[in-house]
């Protein structure tokens, strides 16, 4: 549990407050519901380049790093399919500092040519250093332009590809600010020795005469179920083979998200996991392996992945998932195996609120979410799922009509 | 509605003082001392054994075993195969993580309150009774010569490990890189043998969670009877020289990785707050010139750090950017330039200010997280040094002058004297 209060301002910017008066820190975090997944082909990556962008100057602060540092405070953000969420963290003392900046840029971003395009060489550069210049670097590119072919999580975060960053105008920019960077599409957490009656001033005070949005967002074009295999073999230089196999599931909050999510737990969690055991410490053909989901809201993937021993090959290894798959299908998951994942989900949440900045992130994602107690009720609702429900989402799920399939091979240039 | 005037920024305070709890300590019966903070808040535990032993030791064609010797302990004990002791931490959601730097090498052990009297004899059982079967060490090591070809592959890891073993030299351990002919002559003798003569050199415990009396005692008891070893670890002294700029020339590569430094000094030298501060504001925080020049004026780069290594006997120093290709040449120049202007043009109150501020802020969030403070406490240890730095340290941030900082900066950061890598 997480203890927090709420109020919703006028102008709809929903305020979570959670109190923390061991520490002499502040958090404030902002949320935007907006995130790859409303980007439209042609102008993809443009969610988390404008993320770039609000670190530039609004109109009364010409360096947003610096005034912040100026108090004692850092911040950084980040960008995924679904949100943008920015962090401050500074001495709680200065909180108020850290309301002007938000508000600010909230308000009045100036978007000047200068920092358009300086930020996009950097994403540019960003894109180079993560996707390009690393082995395997671009796998996720292909995986998603395989498995979706109408949703926006067919490309990822950081765009589909460089040209896409070249050519976002002005208008593109300014489009994007208006329609998603307003109060009623943001939800803002203050943590810390702080409390409420404070921040219910200062929230007034700052943000309560931002207007909110006036340009309706997009519908997001939705992925129509999979009725067959796709594949797609991809040659790279690389030391080794390796595959990526994925499986539609239902999105964050759907009947099925958290048995997918189980699923994936029992096979792929840890060392003792079925796949791990199964493939890598008794088998000659994968080196490593994983399993996990993407965690998305709309519809998204659950993702078997695994890096060949030298020599070896990905039919071999497709064949040799398959197998651990569908054996789990029709198995029956033990007592002991509950417990164990039970144990994780809990220690995990354990270690993940040591950090009050965690804490004010999970409370922001689940309010955005729509409701912040979802942070609780869907780890209660995930340790009493059955194992027959689990089993049955499996049968659903790991179907080869379901599936995509990327075979990474190694090829010496 | 009428708009709030916002061109004013509200008014703000600099923490004056900031608490540095000091850990408790104790000495098990077999002499080996552990360090604790107790944070009732929080249900979990974290338990690190660091033992002062490097990461490469003995001979040059058996750098790996020390590595491997760490990897293998989950491997398999007497009383447990390694199926039986990935089944058990993972039922106990308990994480072992290795510990391995230049100069310590060590395990840690995360886990709830709840479960620690049950995972805590299991963790013991890893330091003296791993056996290390042939089968296992044998996927390790395939394993290994993998991620090694992998890592190889990626130009700012080949630019780091280049920096090291010319910065270090090619024959000392530092500077060691690691190859596929390491891993082939690594066999289980290599691990009995460290495991047995060398690992647990002089080590010490750093303790932190909900940990009570109940708990303590556990800890006495189990770790008590640990068989150490005494050893003398000779400090290496480092001296800057002139170096003939390296570069791997890779065609394909969209990048290049830079990496440029040079050796520094101790903590305990009376240089060492100056030399650090002057390190902040070259490339130490994201207001820095670096990042300000390079990335927010230029865009040649997703980011430009320097920062400094801690290592015992002395520090040293490496700044970081992966850069468009074609301005390879031209962010050197830049990086040089910007240390030339920080050395002798006068710093601007403003930024003095923010820098000032900034790392006030800095050291206070450092310390704001119970949890952390004991591994704060660590770092500050290993190297000779108690918790009174950190009172020094916030005291030479409230009253440093700019002078002293260019001085030193000019002191010690020469170019002819700097490292240089280029892969890509």
């Amino acid at each position: 549990m997480i203890n927090y209060q709420q109020f919703v301002l006028d102008n709809g910017l929903q305020v979570l407050v959670h109190e923390d008066h061991s520490s002499k820190m502040a958090v404030l975090n902002i949320l935007y519901k907006v995130g790859s997944r409303n980007e439209i082909p042609g102008k993809t990556g443009l969610a988390h380049y404008f993320e770039h962008l609000m670190f530039g100057s609004s109109k009364n602060v010409p360096v947003f790093d610096s005034a912040l540092e100026r108090v004692g405070g850092s911040c950084n953000a980040f960008t995924n399919t679904d949100i943008t969420n920015y962090y401050i963290t500074l001495p709680a003392v200065n909180i108020e500092t850290a309301f002007w900046l938000e508000s600010d840029r909230m308000l009045q971003l100036n978007l000047s040519e200068k920092t358009i395009e300086t930020q996009r060489k950097v994403v540019i550069e960003e894109f180079k250093q993560r996707y390009l210049n690393q082995p395997y670097g671009d796998v996720f590119h292909h995986i998603r332009n395989l498995a979706f072919d109408t949703h926006p999580y067919q490309w990822p975060t950081i765009g589909r590809e460089i040209e896409d960053i070249v050519n976002y105008k002005r208008e593109d920019v300014e489009e994007f600010y208006f329609t998603h960077y307003r109060p009623d599409n943001a939800v803002m957490v203050v943590a810390g020795d702080v409390t409420l009656d404070q921040i219910k001033q200062l929230a007034e005070k700052w943000f309560g005469d931002i207007p909110s949005g006036k340009i309706p967002k997009k519908p997001i074009p939705q992925e129509m179920p999979q009725r067959a295999k796709k594949i797609l073999t991809v040659e790279a230089d690389v030391p080794t083979d390796a595959l990526y196999k994925v499986f539609h599931m239902p999105g964050k909050l759907h009947e099925g998200y958290l048995q997918a999510d189980l699923i994936t737990d029992i096979l792929g969690f840890g060392r003792s996991s079925i796949l791990e055991q199964h493939l890598v410490k008794n088998g000659d053909v994968f080196a490593s392996v994983g399993a996990y989901i993407f965690g998305t809201v709309d519809p998204g993937l659950m993702v078997f992945s695994g890096k060949m021993e030298k020599g070896q090959k990905t039919d071999l290894a497709e064949k040799a998932l398959n197998e651990v798959l569908e054996e789990f299908i029709h198995s029956t998951i033990s007592e002991n195996t509950l417990n164990k994942v039970k144990n994780q989900a809990e220690a995990m949440k354990t270690y993940e609120s040591i950090q009050l900045l965690n804490r004010a992130m999970s409370l922001a994602y689940y309010a955005h979410l729509g409701n912040a107690d979802y942070y609780q009720t869907e780890y209660e609702k995930k340790t009493r799922i059955p194992s027959d429900s689990i089993l049955d989402w499996s049968k659903e799920l790991l179907k080869e009509e379901n599936a995509s399939v990327v075979y990474y091979k190694s090829i010496s240039k | 509605m009428k708009l709030l005037d916002r061109s004013l920024p509200p008014g703000f305070k600099i923490p004056e003082h900031i608490t540095f709890p000091t850990p408790h300590k104790r000495t098990l019966r077999n002499g080996v001392p552990l360090f604790f903070i107790h944070t009732p808040e929080i249900n979990a535990i974290r338990l690190e054994i660091n033992a002062d032993t490097p990461a490469v030791l003995g001979k040059e064609e058996k750098k790996l075993a020390p590595y491997f010797t760490l990897h293998m302990l989950l491997e398999g004990t007497i009383n447990r195969s390694a199926a039986e002791l990935d089944d058990f931490f993972d039922t106990y959601a308990s994480e072992v993580e290795i510990i391995s730097t230049f100069e310590h090498q060590g395990l840690s052990l995360l886990t709830t309150k709840k479960h620690f009297s049950k995972v805590l004899p299991v963790f013991r059982e890893l330091m003296t009774e791993a056996v290390f079967p042939e089968k296992e060490l044998a996927k390790r090591k395939s394993q290994k010569s993998l991620s090694l070809s992998i890592l190889h592959k990626k130009s700012s890891n080949r630019a780091s490990q280049l920096f090291r073993k010319e910065l270090f030299g090619a024959f000392h351990p530092f500077g060691q890189i690691s190859e596929e002919k390491d891993v082939d002559a690594i066999q289980r003798d290599d691990l009995l043998n460290f495991y047995s003569n060398d690992l647990w050199a002089n080590p010490e415990i750093f303790l932190t969670g909900n940990v009570t009396e109940a708990e303590l005692d556990l800890i006495s008891e189990y770790l008590g009877n640990l068989p150490t070893i005494k050893s003398h670890v000779k400090l290496s002294q480092f001296t800057n020289t002139k170096h003939q700029r390296l570069v791997e020339d890779r065609q394909k590569s969209v990048q290049s990785s830079l990496r440029i430094g040079c050796h520094l000094i101790s903590k305990n030298h009376p240089d060492y707050f100056a030399l650090w501060i002057f390190n902040v504001f070259l490339g130490g925080y994201f207001g820095s010139r670096l990042i300000k020049n390079i990335r927010e004026d230029k865009g040649h780069t997703y980011g430009i750090y320097s920062s400094i290594g801690s290592l015992k006997a002395s520090d040293y120093w490496i700044i970081m950017a992966d850069v468009i290709k074609e301005h390879t040449e031209e962010v050197i120049e830049e990086i040089y330039k910007e240390i030339h202007k920080l050395q002798y043009e006068k710093i601007p109150l403003d930024e003095l200010e923010t820098v000032r501020n900034y790392l006030v802020g800095n050291l206070l969030s450092n310390f704001s997280s119970s949890f952390e403070l004991i591994s704060r406490f660590k770092t500050i240890h290993q190297a000779g040094l108690d918790f009174d730095f950190f009172d020094n340290q916030l005291a030479f941030i409230k009253t440093f002058t700019p002078e002293k900082i260019q001085e030193i900066g000019i002191k010690y950061l020469q170019r002819e004297q700097m490292v240089e890598v280029i892969v890509g």
